[in-house]
């Protein structure tokens, strides 16, 4: 290059406003570590009243919402939750593909951004994979509830019963129970390798009982060359393995429905559908998390900035977009094809009774992003991004509500439709599980760190401002 | 070196180029690679501060991890049927196509499982080097430990110093 390039270090001000404009960006505002371990150990130690009255308030509703309402059920039947022929699959399969899906982002967000070395990931990786966890302990939990007879899950288990009859490992609900059980347990080994190095920061700066589990989780962390390699070499492994675990869960979840005969099922493009449909709604749920994450905690909104927004916004304008092609994708080959069954399926998922759940999925899925995430204002306002993923997550359970119940309910033959009207244990479970959800989430944040100290470090010490010409224009060195 | 005494040098977090100057200057004044370890808060690459390759087998158990998944999932698949076999949906005994699902679960699960135990097991097997620990690491510093022999003590604390170190009293460093 002919022009001269010198590096400077950003403190120096020459050009206040590129100066200024540069630390918008939180690589290029760069702290003392001993200033952002004091940040997000405060962030961990601020217990409001305000947070004990919301912990409550969703501890309670998950006990009452549902453990009781499933416990009624139990106690007096799958009966109570409105399930009828021909719709035996409902609200409950209907929420546990809503939360697998939500659960795909987390770690499709942290895996796929560190393996292409995207800088804007570091602050938020550990809030996006420990959504991941939590929303697979609430899906999890829906293949237990749909059972009816909960005392029998183990015959999902690998295990044989007293005549040596194994469970069928051709049926895919097996593999399901094989594919969760991969990812729930890799996911959570994810979120803790990068989190050790973090929690020996919060073992050196905790007393008694904190200090002592600390302590015990951090494994003696001392930063050694040897641990840092190691733990490098692992995070890799993980980051480019848990990604085709990530695909297999959610097509796996796809072929739930697609290996069956029924109407508006059957199709091959169920598996990457489902995909895209999941990690839309899961990038629309890290958004989310953010906006409350950086309003309600404390020191949070030097961390989480409108460039996260930015970034994620692109993110969700993107998978929007993919989605929608999938979706016609799928809709004009049955529409074309021109069988009268399938063709009666969709007049009446566009026209009969429950057409607004159909229209309000593709304006929110579709409408809403389309006409709003092209502007950069709007993706780097939190609030508006924050309403933006709360309407795509509604249209993402609406999808699925349109393809579980509303297809059931209208099959091949007209003197076996039925219609599905849910009843109160089927809403007050599923939204039980959004308040474990949250109680979860709420508990954890004070708990572990949620902000990657050493990453975010790692990327501020990576991150220069460089002369180019008459210019400062922010570079990246490759500290790898 | 039994008798000798662990140093710990710091240098502050934007001070990497000191450190490794100090490495180098600990070489020059005669101490092995094998009598000097790093310590910080953030991974910094061996080539940074001069120092020889790290190892780790991580990378051979997880592919150990795999093929234990692998064996496991063909004994679900293949055995399982053996001992009870049931004609499933007009499918032969052992299909393919449904193996290859539950093989790909299983090998992965046992890839991953395998990758954290085998990182698990390495931190805690016994290491090599001095030992020490102090809580400015985590707080960004760039901890150098050393050892010497005891007539070299101020040798080394003067070309420590002079790079603008800050020493560490054996007495503060922590064994954790």
């Amino acid at each position: 290059m002919a022009a001269e390039i010198s590096e400077i270090p950003i403190l120096q001000t020459a050009e206040h406003s590129e100066e200024e404009e540069a630390q918008e960006h939180l690589m290029l505002d760069p702290r003392p570590r001993e200033e952002l371990n004091r940040m997000v150990m405060e962030s961990m130690n601020s217990y409001t009243k305000k947070y004990w009255f919301f912990l409550a308030v969703f501890g309670l509703g998950a006990a009452v919402l549902l453990f009781g309402a499933w416990g009624n059920m139990i106690a007096t039947g799958i009966g109570v939750s409105g399930k009828t022929r021909p719709i035996f699959w409902a609200t409950f399969i209907t929420t546990f593909v809503f939360w697998i899906g939500i659960s795909h982002a987390g770690t499709f967000v942290s895996a796929i951004l560190r393996v292409f070395k995207a800088e804007f990931r570091r602050p938020f990786t550990r809030a996006a994979e420990l959504m991941t966890t939590f929303g697979l302990a609430a899906g999890a939990l829906f293949p237990l509830i749909h059972l009816g007879r909960v005392w029998v899950f183990y015959w999902m288990v690998p295990y044989p019963n007293a005549r040596w009859l194994w469970p069928n490992f051709r049926s895919p609900i097996v593999w399901d129970f094989l594919a969760i059980t991969t990812y729930l347990l890799s996911s959570t080994i994810y979120l803790y390798m990068p989190l050790v190095p973090d929690l020996a920061m919060a073992r050196d700066r905790t007393k008694g009982l904190r200090h002592a589990i600390y302590k015990l989780l951090a494994l003696g962390w001392r930063g050694t060359e040897a641990e840092w390699f190691r733990l490098r070499k692992a995070i890799n492994i993980f980051a480019f393995a848990i990604i085709p675990v990530m695909f297999s869960v959610h097509t796996i979840v796809s072929w739930d429905f697609a290996v069956t005969q029924t109407l508006g099922w059957h199709s091959t493009i169920f598996g990457p559908y489902f995909i895209i449909g999941a990690i839309l709604s899961g990038v629309s749920a890290v958004v989310m998390i953010l906006f409350v994450l950086q309003s309600t905690m404390k020191n949070m909104a030097y961390f989480i900035r409108k460039e996260h927004f930015d970034g994620l916004g692109k993110l969700v304008l993107i998978f929007s977009m993919a989605w929608a092609y999938f979706f016609f994708n799928e809709y004009i080959l049955h529409w074309y094809g021109g069988e009268a069954d399938i063709r009666r399926l969709l007049t009446f998922h566009a026209e009969g009774p429950t057409a607004w759940v159909w229209y309000l999925m593709l304006i929110c899925n579709v409408g809403i992003p389309w006409l709003t995430l092209w502007n950069k204002k709007i993706r780097s306002t939190p609030w508006l991004m924050f309403a933006i993923t709360m309407l795509i997550n509604v249209g993402m359970y609406f999808e699925r509500l349109t393809i579980i119940p509303l297809t059931l309910g209208h099959q091949r033959s007209m003197f076996d439709w039925g219609e599905y009207i849910p009843t109160l244990t089927d809403i007050s479970i599923p939204v039980g599980t959004l308040c474990l959800f949250i109680f979860l989430y709420l508990a954890a944040s004070r708990l572990i760190p949620l902000i990657p100290v050493w990453e975010v470090q790692e990327g501020q010490m990576a991150h220069r401002l460089r002369k180019v010409g008459k210019a400062k224009v922010p570079s990246v060195t490759e500290l790898e | 070196m039994a008798d000798d005494t662990v140093h710990m040098a710091f240098f502050k977090e934007d001070q990497i180029d000191l450190a490794a100057e100090a490495i180098a200057t600990l070489h020059s004044l005669g101490i092995a690679d094998s009598e000097i370890s790093v310590i910080s808060g953030v991974p910094f690459s061996e080539k940074i501060l001069g120092r020889p390759m790290s190892w780790t087998r991580v990378g051979l158990i997880g592919l150990a991890g795999a093929v234990v998944g692998f064996l496991t999932a063909q004994l679900l698949n293949i055995g399982t049927v053996i001992q009870y076999p049931i004609r499933v949906g007009g499918m032969p005994y052992f299909p393919i196509p449904t193996a290859i699902v539950v093989t790909f679960a299983l090998t992965m699960l046992g890839l991953l499982i395998a990758t954290f135990i085998g990182v698990f097991i390495e931190t805690i097997s016994p290491s090599f080097g001095p030992k020490g620990y102090h809580p400015k690491v985590s707080d960004g510093h760039i901890g150098i430990l050393f050892t010497c022999p005891p007539w070299e003590d101020d040798q080394m604390h003067a070309a420590m110093k002079e790079l603008g170190a800050e020493l560490i009293h054996r007495s503060e460093v922590k064994d954790l």
